[in-house]
């Protein structure tokens, strides 16, 4: 089977086109036509005071102005510089990524390309989840074709313009798909977030100025090239323009893959894109951007999916994996899910994330056997407490956020718990 | 420099520091300035994992680690407030979630870190009801070392030392979270020659010396400043002692020689202080033609009346003397005191050279050549000659190193044994005594006061840590009781 967007806008709209992933079809397609603009007519300036005009978000979790990321290269120096594409899509709930690289590799590439002119960056080194063999595959044969039409290697479209892409898989650890800890894993090392300062900017991949992208973002850029800031601005919400890949997963009828503007409902896509929860059963709660994300409880869902909507109901947009989970199930098994999976993908530097995330673990487990007390709820809350904002990176807070989230809007599912000592959702899927 | 405001007092700092690396130049991390940490250490890379030196500073919503957090001129830190303190009682809780409560049978206890801070900055009660990590105990590292998985908090300081310091990486963190753990690399030992400094440095029971673990509780240990013999180095130490005995050394810090650290050997030649061997009685060869022991006074009036006969009969051309690179710069001054009161010039200076390395070791293999260098002592061959020609009748000699195959080795003793006179002054027993007429037993370097001259010509004072063994003498005062037995001018009188 196919598998290609249910709804697509500009980025999937030619995925269902076997030829799109080929060089002759992308550019059939005008294909390499925004690089090919960028590089002959605009200064690498105009370029990123474009894509900081588009306002433009990172889809790679933390939404961090594209333009604004790129400016922050330094233009000064003979040391070479990097690109990073951050293809190691892990976060549970996420597989956006993926389709992005298997039909659309050479829309990547091209947004490399861009980002590459832009930054003055001298090779893009993509970072590729280790399970990722397939659209690994499709990639290196984008690239490769690429390089055979002269559009890598050197002096692309004439100007004396150098490029490199180096396609790098990955092991499978969802830390390296944090920028520096992809960095660490890149380099060879084991994949451990790195203190900042330095910031990759100044000191990233190799020790040499480096940006990380994701796929996605990449994906963006040629459009917005294309077609100009204007147009992209009108995409969306005016905080969060553009459309995005949203990945449905869970109790739905049609899980799968929605391009979708910036700001739709949470509802439309869960109800209408994703057709509800089969049989007839309710929605319990969603989480709406990755597993990391604090769930929404069914009551929320008329929120629109951007992140100035989201962070009023105290979660965030994240990758745009959306999570359905229907009437039965168990939110405590739910938590012991997550929190058994950042206890087991904690790099276990930071005390706080290395500690925290096992002692939650088995906090959430202890009270699933029916064997927590009232007070194990706020001391869950307070293990997040002492976990949050206070690492190298954002894991722990990563960590702490669902199970936050968790307590918030289903509080009565925890408690239900203790007072019956034993798990209530007889029918909630097996640990 | 940049000012920086610490809890409202000022500061002039080095541009270019960290918060907690300004703290230490300027001498006031713990020491006025408490910001607790595990993780950094001065003389290592920064890690910034242990997340223990969070502090607060104006202007940045969250907390920052002080370890990794460059200083900026203007920059106003506080390190007490309420943020902070729940900062640090969060991390101590943390950390005490899986470190076991075994600290009555844990060596490290009375010298621990994570006691000391659980005390100071902990909280009082555990909130844990699971059982902590069950993992490996007693895993033994290399030939110094004893690693205890369940109590190591993962600072990660032995691993940044083995790769930065002695430069060998034998270990590393293996595994992710709180199922991450030290280890040797598969078919490696921790096996350098500075391997024990990883159990200076820990700062929790998890990495223990062979040598010292189980010995006596730290608590019943008084630490006594002084520096380790072992080569010109002179790494600064502490010793320490109980029941009059030395058990173990610990590097002091003394970023002028050794920064924090010492060598394995020159931290295990603290055995040599209280060994067996160790000369204990002065001795006398008497009628029967062998050494007899006799009172310090009878050793002391025979050296000098062999030595006032020698200069009266031939003149103190005769004589020779040879230095020890192991004696005080007081010993030495006497004995050119005594040797110039004689009249004696052929002087020689008798030290052993071994291997070195970039980091400490010295290849003269004692603490004060320089020292006896510097004050006129040079190299012993010129008086080893005229001994193996017969120019000598007597031998003045501090030590043993003499009879080392790189002064007189196999020979030796058929050489100094046609001598009229020689008279030792040694700390430990050695073949010298097979030959010798007058020995007097002296004191190690722990036991008594004075100075010793580094390789760099750095000058650091030692005190006693123990009390001497049996009668031993300072070579200081034993000269100087010699040089009064020979009379007023030092000669014969």
């Amino acid at each position: 089977m196919l598998t290609v967007p249910y709804t697509t806008g500009y980025l999937t709209e030619h995925f269902a086109d076997d030829a799109f992933t080929t060089l002759a079809g992308y550019r059939a397609r005008g294909g390499y036509e925004a690089a090919k603009k960028a590089v002959t007519e605009m200064a690498p300036a105009d370029v990123i005071a474009l894509v900081k005009d588009s306002g433009l978000q990172g889809r790679g979790g933390a939404g961090f102005s594209t333009g604004l990321k790129w400016s922050f290269m330094p233009t000064e120096g003979d040391a070479p510089k990097y690109l990073v594409c951050n293809a190691d899509e892990s976060e549970p709930g996420s597989f956006k990524d993926r389709i992005l690289l298997e039909r659309g590799a050479h829309q990547m590439l091209e947004g490399i390309l861009i980002a590459a002119w832009a930054t003055g960056a001298d090779a893009t080194f993509v970072y590729v989840r280790g399970e990722y063999a397939f659209p690994a595959e499709q990639l290196s044969r984008a690239v490769a074709e690429a390089y055979e039409a002269g559009l890598l290697g050197e002096n692309i479209f004439g100007k004396g313009f150098e490029h490199d892409v180096i396609v790098h898989r990955g092991a499978g650890a969802y830390i390296c798909g944090e920028e520096t800890g992809l960095l660490e894993s890149l380099e060879g090392k084991k994949g451990q977030p790195r203190k900042k300062p330095p910031f990759p900017a100044q000191f990233g991949a190799f020790g040499m100025p480096t940006t990380v992208n994701n796929v996605e973002t990449f994906s963006h850029v040629p459009h917005i090239v294309r077609n100009g800031a204007e147009w992209f601005k009108g995409i969306g919400t005016e905080k969060s323009p553009g459309n995005t890949v949203f990945g449905v997963s869970g109790h739905v009828v049609r899980p799968g893959l929605y391009e979708l503007p910036l700001g739709t409902p949470l509802d439309e896509i869960v109800f209408e894109h994703a057709q509800g929860v089969p049989d007839g059963r309710k929605v319990k709660g969603v989480i709406p951007g990755g597993m990391s994300m604090p769930i929404l409880p069914a009551g929320m869902l008329d929120v629109p999916m951007a992140n100035e909507h989201l962070r009023e109901r105290k979660t965030m947009l994240g990758t745009g994996g959306i999570m359905v989970m229907d009437e039965r199930t168990c939110m405590v098994r739910t938590a012991c899910v997550i929190t058994y999976f950042f206890r087991d993908e904690s790099c276990g530097q930071c005390t706080q994330c290395r500690e925290g995330t096992g002692w939650l673990n088995k906090i959430v487990e202890r009270i699933e056997r029916g064997a927590g007390s009232e007070s194990d709820l706020d001391l869950l809350l307070d293990v997040c407490g002492k976990m949050e904002a206070k690492t190298i990176c954002a894991f722990a807070d990563a960590a702490a956020w669902p199970v936050q989230g968790l307590l918030r809007h289903f509080r009565e599912d925890f408690e239900e718990h203790v007072r019956q000592k034993k798990c209530p959702f007889p029918e909630s899927f097996e640990l | 420099m940049a000012k920086i405001t610490v809890d409202g007092v000022e500061y002039e700092a080095k541009e270019g520091r960290t918060i907690l690396q300004a703290l230490d130049d300027l001498g006031v991390l713990m020491n006025g300035v408490d910001v607790p940490h595990y993780c950094w250490h001065p003389k290592l890379s920064i890690d910034g994992s242990c997340r223990l030196c969070q502090v607060e500073i104006e202007g940045v919503p969250k907390l920052q680690i002080a370890c990794n957090t460059p200083i900026k001129d203007g920059m106003e830190i506080r390190t007490q407030t309420a943020q902070v303190k729940e900062a640090r009682e969060g991390v101590m809780e943390l950390l005490l979630v899986n470190h076991p409560l075994d600290c009555p049978i844990c060596d490290q206890a009375g010298e621990c870190k994570l006691q000391d801070y659980a005390f100071e900055y902990g909280v009082e009660h555990a909130r844990t009801r699971e059982p902590r990590r069950a993992a490996k105990k007693n895993v033994d590292f290399g030939p110094t070392i004893i690693f205890d998985q369940e109590r190591c908090i993962l600072c990660r300081r032995c691993v940044r030392f083995c790769r930065e310091v002695p430069g060998t990486g034998e270990i590393g963190v293996f595994g992710r979270g709180d199922h991450s753990t030290i280890e040797t690399f598969p078919g490696m030992e921790l096996d350098n020659a500075y391997s024990m400094n990883v159990a200076d440095i820990c700062p929790v029971g998890a990495l223990t010396t062979k040598d010292f673990r189980f010995k006596i509780r730290v608590w019943f240990l008084e630490d006594v400043p002084g520096v380790c013999t072992g080569c010109a180095k002179g790494c600064n130490v502490w010793l320490g002692t109980a029941n009059n005995k030395v058990y173990r050394y610990v590097p002091r810090r003394n970023d002028a020689v050794n920064e924090t650290w010492i060598c394995d050997s020159g931290r295990m030649s603290y055995r040599h202080i209280g060994s067996a061997d160790r000369h204990d009685r002065a001795m006398v060869r008497g009628e029967l033609g062998v050494l007899e022991v006799v009172s310090l006074d009878a050793a002391v009036d025979a050296a000098a009346a062999r030595l006032r006969a020698l200069v009266e009969a031939k003149g103190p051309g005769v004589i020779g003397a040879i230095a020890s690179g192991h004696g005080t710069n007081e010993d030495l001054e006497a004995f050119v005191r005594l040797l110039d009161g004689l009249g004696v010039e052929a002087r020689g200076l008798a030290t052993i050279q071994g291997d070195s390395d970039e980091l400490l070791v010295q290849a003269e293999k004692a603490a004060n050549g320089e020292g006896a260098r510097r004050l006129g002592f040079g190299d012993a061959s010129a008086v080893i000659d005229r001994l193996k020609g017969g120019g000598l009748e007597a031998l003045v000699v501090m030590g043993h190193d003499l009879l080392h195959a790189q002064h007189m080795g196999p020979g030796a003793l058929e050489a100094l044994g046609r001598l009229d006179t020689l008279i030792v002054l040694d700390t430990h027993h050695s073949a010298l005594e097979r030959v010798a007429h007058v020995v007097i037993p002296s004191r190690h370097a722990a036991e008594k006061a004075g100075h010793l001259t580094n390789h760099e010509g750095i000058v650091q004072a030692v005190s006693p840590a123990v009390e001497p063994v049996g009668d031993a003498l300072a070579e200081a005062t034993a000269f100087d009781r010699i040089a009064a037995a020979l009379g007023p001018a030092g000669g014969p009188g």
